[in-house]
């Protein structure tokens, strides 16, 4: 029991991915507990998308081995993925045009872990107290296209937290908004992390990193440049050369 | 908006009128042919011809609902569906003339070998996307049909070859009468798997795989059990109207069983009416067919179209099928349902609408 | 000369109204763009910045009101036409013909131009974008999100336009990227194109620009110098969260 509960609840290890000959992720290796919130920064083409889809299975592995609560799930199809309790958030959303919102969050309910997996009747309850969550609940009638891009961002963190993952993946949720949305998004994914859900995210946005994470992973050419608390990382002089710039540098330390 | 929505209502009643209207007098007629209600002298409302319509109609009505399930709900454009439709019918076909089944226990193997047929060509047809499936949906359906008429055993061509399959008539008073309300019974299974599908979880993830497909993985719809299981449902229908059609018409051939032209017919009726309803199909299959009959000069109003032969008929009457596809796609991308009961009708801004949703 | 309207602004806007079915979204927009000015556009999401750029490059009709380019009337003048005229628009999410080649998606900027200087435009593009130069065979779908950007505005550059607009420039891009961007983007203007810059990270957009315009629910609520505009208590507390 001892060992199981040291264990990490997600833990890559030296994961490759290949497209053509060019390794987009090259032997990517760190860990995630149980409850953390940890960001995934690096310049653009360093690799972050690709990691979150592979371990989301929606790529294969080139090389390498990515464990769930202690069990490899490398190879493993995106719907099984779900069911085991990992969801995400797609960079450009991705809902489902023809859907209301509820339905949107309903779907994610219907399927997803083995947890959320309902009929439609228990599960448009369910997308009910989720868009509660999340703040949409006042556009619970609306359609898709209805809402404004904040509000997308909105339903597509609704339909990942309904299908009830214990790790929850974010693909920048907080671009394209402006300093006071992103402090309203924070509060969200604040409220679902409160819910017990771990959280992985993907952001360029810097006070989304040094607001929310308690440890960041920096990304550059597909391998891991920096790992640790945001306040250091992001003062590390490799990391301002890859990633920040120097004006970036100074306006953050000013 | 809500002047709006007082116009919606009114059309809907309107429609579910004319609707019920017209599903009462074809469901009724057919009564006046019967001995007792000819003794007393009510006057006859279907005769032969009518009976014959009538049961094409219906016949449609379950490919084109069927169709609707992986083409219009799941958004799989399948141009090959009548391979299902031909497979019925050699199915129950064979059972009949060649292992001398009796009819009724015949039928039900039509469905089931259909779908059969559709999840095992369906696995790897349904890994290609868009354009691709719908060319190759279309050879597998013109296959399936030169293969049966090709394919020989020991010698002889195994299912009657080039000159077709003869089955025994299936002797019953008020034959025509029997068959007709057998078919509309298909039909009502596949509008009724329509609703059901559509109310159900399995209809939700189908129309995720639509919207998305890799969105709809990830929260962790099987996309691959469910887009085959949306195939084989479509076929089993498609397939079970076949099994029909085989004893009904009594002669099957390549020609009959797997018409061409039916691919195109059910996809177009199912736009017609819309597609992703339940009773949008149903409701473009009595409109298209009636007009194809009509233009073929089998209805009994019929107009001579001027310059046109007798023997040209068909040919045109297809030409006008092309055009009005067309027309379709462009003015009504979303079905006639859509178009009475949505907001504007004849407008520039419905047109510009709907060039914007379909050219996306 | 319509309206008595000054020979000076390159871009006049007046009274402008435009929306789509779901309803209004821009009320009474006035607004002026001076030749090789920057002008920056910022606002809350759903304020009509993009619904606004979608105008003047004719893919959304005004409902009411004028554009006037140069002096002439160019409301609801068709795409092709306002291109002609040197309006560029680089849309937000790039929208790059993401297999080809980066090479063709930039000459396809130079679409509508039968001059012999395509080819000098293609360096000039390629000297504000070194990182372009060993990538111009590269299907443009495959390059990284700083790259796309660097190409969707070298597309609009190739055009030669007057005026430039470039939306939501820093979307999804590393901060160093977005640092490198905005010195391109100045060079660009100091050369002469006027622009117009739709930017989330509001204080990015007011540090580059000369001028601002404010948009809150569809109408300027605040227009004027840039420093000035950062410096609005406002704007402070609505965008810039301090």
């Amino acid at each position: 029991m001892s060992v199981a509960a040291a264990a990490p609840q997600l833990e890559l290890r030296g994961v490759t991915k290949r497209f053509g000959g060019v390794a987009a992720v090259d032997g990517v290796s760190f860990e995630i507990a149980k409850g953390e919130i940890v960001g995934i920064i690096g310049p653009n083409g360093a690799g972050k998308t690709t990691l979150l889809n592979c371990i989301s299975g929606l790529h294969r592995l080139d090389g390498g081995d990515i464990r769930w609560q202690g069990e490899s799930i490398a190879g493993v199809a995106p719907h099984r993925i779900a069911r085991i309790g990992i969801g995400r958030t797609f960079q450009i959303v991705r809902p489902f045009g023809s859907m209301t919102v509820r339905e949107n969050a309903a779907v994610g309910a219907m399927f997803g872990s083995d947890a959320a997996r309902r009929g439609p009747k228990e599960a448009f309850e369910m997308a009910d107290q989720v868009l509660e969550l999340v703040g949409l609940e006042a556009k619970a009638g609306h359609p898709v296209s209805a809402l404004t891009i904040p509000d997308r961002k909105r339903l597509e963190v609704a339909r990942a937290v309904a299908t009830k993952p214990q790790l929850l993946l974010l693909d920048e949720v907080m671009a394209g908004l402006n300093n006071v949305e992103i402090d309203e998004a924070l509060e969200m994914v604040r409220a679902v992390h409160a819910t017990g859900v771990t959280v992985l995210l993907i952001e360029h946005v810097m006070r989304v990193i040094v607001g929310v994470c308690r440890r960041a992973v920096v990304l550059d050419f597909g391998q891991v440049l920096a790992e640790g608390e945001p306040e250091v990382v992001l003062r590390d002089e490799r990391v301002i050369q890859a990633y920040l710039g120097e004006r970036y540098a100074k306006r953050l330390k000013s | 908006m809500i002047a709006q929505g007082l116009r919606d209502r009114r059309w809907r009643r309107i429609f579910l009128i004319v609707g019920v209207v017209v599903a009462a007098y074809a469901l009724l007629a057919p009564l006046t042919s019967l001995d007792f209600a000819q003794s007393a002298n009510v006057p006859l409302l279907a005769d032969r011809l009518w009976f014959r319509l009538a049961t094409y109609i219906a016949m449609f009505i379950v490919m084109a609902t069927a169709w609707n399930i992986i083409g219009g709900i799941t958004g799989y454009a399948a141009f090959g569906n009548v391979a299902f439709f031909g497979i019925g019918a050699y199915t129950t076909g064979m059972l009949i003339a060649k292992a001398k089944w009796p009819f009724l226990a015949a039928l039900p193997f039509a469905p089931v070998v259909s779908a059969l047929f559709a999840a095992l060509v369906g696995l790897p047809l349904l890994r290609l996307r868009g354009h691709y499936f719908a060319v190759a949906s279309l050879g597998v359906g013109v296959a399936v049909g030169e293969l049966v008429q090709n394919i020989d055993y020991g010698g002889q061509p195994l299912f009657g070859g080039a000159s077709g399959l003869f089955l025994p008539i299936f002797s019953i008073d008020n034959r025509g009468l029997f068959f007709f309300y057998l078919m509309v019974a298909a039909a009502a299974v596949a509008i009724f798997a329509t609703r059901w599908v559509l109310r159900s979880r399995f209809g939700y993830g189908l129309i995720a795989i639509r919207e998305n497909e890799e969105a709809a993985a990830v929260i962790g719809v099987n996309t691959t059990s469910y887009k085959v299981a949306a195939f084989a449902l479509a076929a089993a229908l498609t397939g079970l109207a076949g099994g029909i059609f085989s004893q009904w018409n009594v002669f099957i051939n390549q020609d009959n069983a797997f018409p061409i032209e039916y691919n195109v017919q059910m996809i177009l009726m199912a736009l017609l009416g819309g597609t992703g309803t339940v009773f949008g199909p149903a409701a473009g299959a009595v409109l298209l067919q009636l007009l194809i009959q009509f233009l073929g000069g089998s209805l009994p109003i019929s107009v001579d179209i001027p310059f046109v032969s007798t023997a040209a008929r068909p040919i045109v009457a297809q030409v006008i099928l092309g055009l009005l596809l067309v027309a379709v796609v462009i003015f009504v991308p979303r079905g006639v349902i859509d178009f009475f009961g949505g907001r504007s009708r004849l407008s520039l801004s419905y047109l510009r609408r709907s060039l914007r949703e379909t050219s996306l | 000369m319509r309206n008595g309207l000054s020979p000076e602004q390159l871009l006049t806007v007046r009274g402008l109204n435009a929306g789509f079915d779901a309803g209004p979204v821009l009320f009474g927009i006035d607004l002026e763009v001076a030749p090789s000015e920057l002008v920056a556009l910022v606002g809350a999401n759903g304020a009509g910045k993009s619904t606004l750029l979608g105008v003047l490059s004719g893919l959304v009709r005004a409902t009411s009101g004028t554009v006037t380019l140069s002096g002439a009337d160019v409301t609801n003048a068709r795409p092709e036409v306002l291109v002609r005229n040197g309006v560029a628009h680089v849309p937000q999410g790039r929208r790059l013909f993401g297999t080809m080649s980066v090479e063709k998606n930039l000459l396809l900027g130079a679409f509508l131009r039968r001059d012999g200087e395509i080819r000098t435009d293609l360096v000039r593009v390629l000297d504000h974008f070194p990182a372009l130069k060993d990538k111009l065979s590269r299907e443009a779908g495959t390059l990284s999100g700083g790259e796309q950007q660097m190409v969707a505005i070298g597309r609009g550059m190739m055009a030669r336009p007057k005026l430039l607009m470039v939306d939501e420039l820093s979307l999804g891009l590393a901060p160093k990227v977005v640092d490198r961007l905005i010195d391109v983007v100045r060079d660009i203007n100091q050369e002469g194109m006027a622009m117009i810059l739709v930017e989330q990270d509001v204080l990015v957009a007011l540090d580059a620009a000369n001028r601002a315009y404010v948009l809150e629910n569809g109408r300027v609520a605040l227009s004027g110098a840039a420093a000035d505009v950062r410096d609005d208590p406002g704007v402070r507390r609505a965008y810039l969260g301090l």
